[in-house]
């Protein structure tokens, strides 16, 4: 029972790769989507994707920093 | 490996025991009681070198070498052709100033903002990749094995300089207290530039765009100040966090091999699990060499994205 806060960290990393993979695979899918209607649009989507895209990255990096954290600092 | 060494090293324990220590060692600073070299405190800062304050030197050498002695020679020359490693440079300072910054700071200010850009982009590149290179532990299994120099015998602490250098993580942008330095200097640069284009006082009342209900305002102006200081946090944090996170994946897939051998207790298994687990380890250190040039890009793209910002106020 002392061990409680490894099954909460478990819980809380499987949480945050869904969350990332859900947002980031959108806009994959739009960004691909857009290309396809509009090949001469593709510079400008793929600037207009990136930085969603490592900031949506950043926050789940954030989550693993804090769920390590937790496993560290008990 | 030196993880050998240091197994001998650290005293008793199970194999899982040492093995998180190991890990841990291995992306952390050198110990700060024993450092490099003890320099005094000066107004009660400990300016002794550590290892990862090495790393800086040896990184700001490194970018010195590649990148600011060719520019200069090459822009000496009478009429400045480029050739050999200075195309690299000019397409790399090329594709930033053109794609990162001039279309976030505006055509106007390209010229003030590229160089700081530019120096972050260059000093992180090259920061992430020196930390991918395994030269200490390179150094460290030369010792061991070849000079046969031993660890010393587990509660005797030898803390000479080739002891400390041995020990600790190579990535300096792993160590958040640098990122953080980085992530300063953005923080002063987005005041800098707000404060140069609009005037001091203007610069922040932008953060409150005139002709809003008043309501608004009673929860804008705390968002948006806790945004000034959250923006350069995110940026430590995420650059700190990529790189550590990417070292402990490739390091605890190595130490299953020492794992799977203590728990079945036969050298046979160890071995077999390396046919896994050193496979996975070259393509997880690949991956590692794409994190190094997007979190290089991102950091860099990020800072010129908060700097445009306090430029061009257009929500």
């Amino acid at each position: 029972m002392e061990n409680l806060h490894l099954f909460g960290v478990g819980l809380a990393l499987g949480l945050i790769v869904i969350g990332a993979g859900l947002g980031i695979g959108r806009l994959a899918a739009a960004a691909a989507e857009g290309i396809a209607r509009q090949p001469e649009a593709s510079d400008k989507i793929t600037g207009a994707v990136n930085l969603p895209l490592f900031l949506l990255e950043g926050v789940a990096i954030l989550g693993e920093v804090f769920a390590l954290l937790i496993v560290l600092m008990k | 490996m030196s993880k050998a060494a240091e197994q001998s090293h650290t005293a008793g324990g199970s194999v899982l025991d040492q093995v998180g220590e190991n890990i841990i060692h291995h992306v952390s600073n050198s110990s700060l009681d024993h450092p490099l070299i003890q320099l005094p405190h000066i107004w009660g800062i400990d300016l002794s070198v550590s290892k990862h304050v090495l790393m800086l030197w040896i990184v700001a050498v490194l970018v010195a070498c590649s990148v600011i002695i060719p520019i200069r020679k090459y822009l000496q020359q009478d009429k400045p052709q480029p050739k050999g490693w200075m195309n690299v440079i000019e397409a790399v300072v090329k594709f930033i100033r053109d794609s990162i910054v001039q279309p976030n700071v505006g055509s106007k200010h390209v010229d003030t903002w590229a160089p700081i850009i530019l120096t972050f982009f260059f000093f992180i590149l090259f920061a992430n990749g020196v930390g991918l290179l395994p030269i200490f532990d390179i150094l460290g299994a030369f010792n061991r094995f070849i000079l046969d120099i031993h660890a010393p015998p587990p509660g005797v602490e030898d803390h000479n300089f080739i002891n400390s250098l041995l020990h600790g993580g190579a990535t300096v942008t792993g160590n958040f207290n640098v990122t953080a330095g980085l992530a300063t200097i953005t923080f002063f640069a987005i005041m800098v530039a707000g404060s140069r284009t609009h005037g001091f006082i203007n610069h922040w009342k932008n953060l409150a765009p005139p002709g809003l209900a008043w309501p608004v305002y009673i929860i804008l102006i705390p968002i948006e100040i806790i945004g000034m200081f959250v923006k350069p946090f995110a940026l430590t944090m995420r650059l700190a966090a990529n790189m550590t996170g990417g070292h402990i994946a490739i390091l605890a897939i190595l130490s299953f091999m020492a794992i799977f051998a203590d728990m079945f207790h036969s050298t046979v298994t160890g071995i077999s699990v390396a046919l896994f687990s050193i496979p996975m380890a070259t393509a997880i250190s690949g991956l590692e060499i794409i994190v190094v040039l997007v979190q290089a890009y991102v950091f860099t793209l990020l800072s010129a994205v908060f700097i445009g910002m306090a430029i061009n106020v257009h929500h």
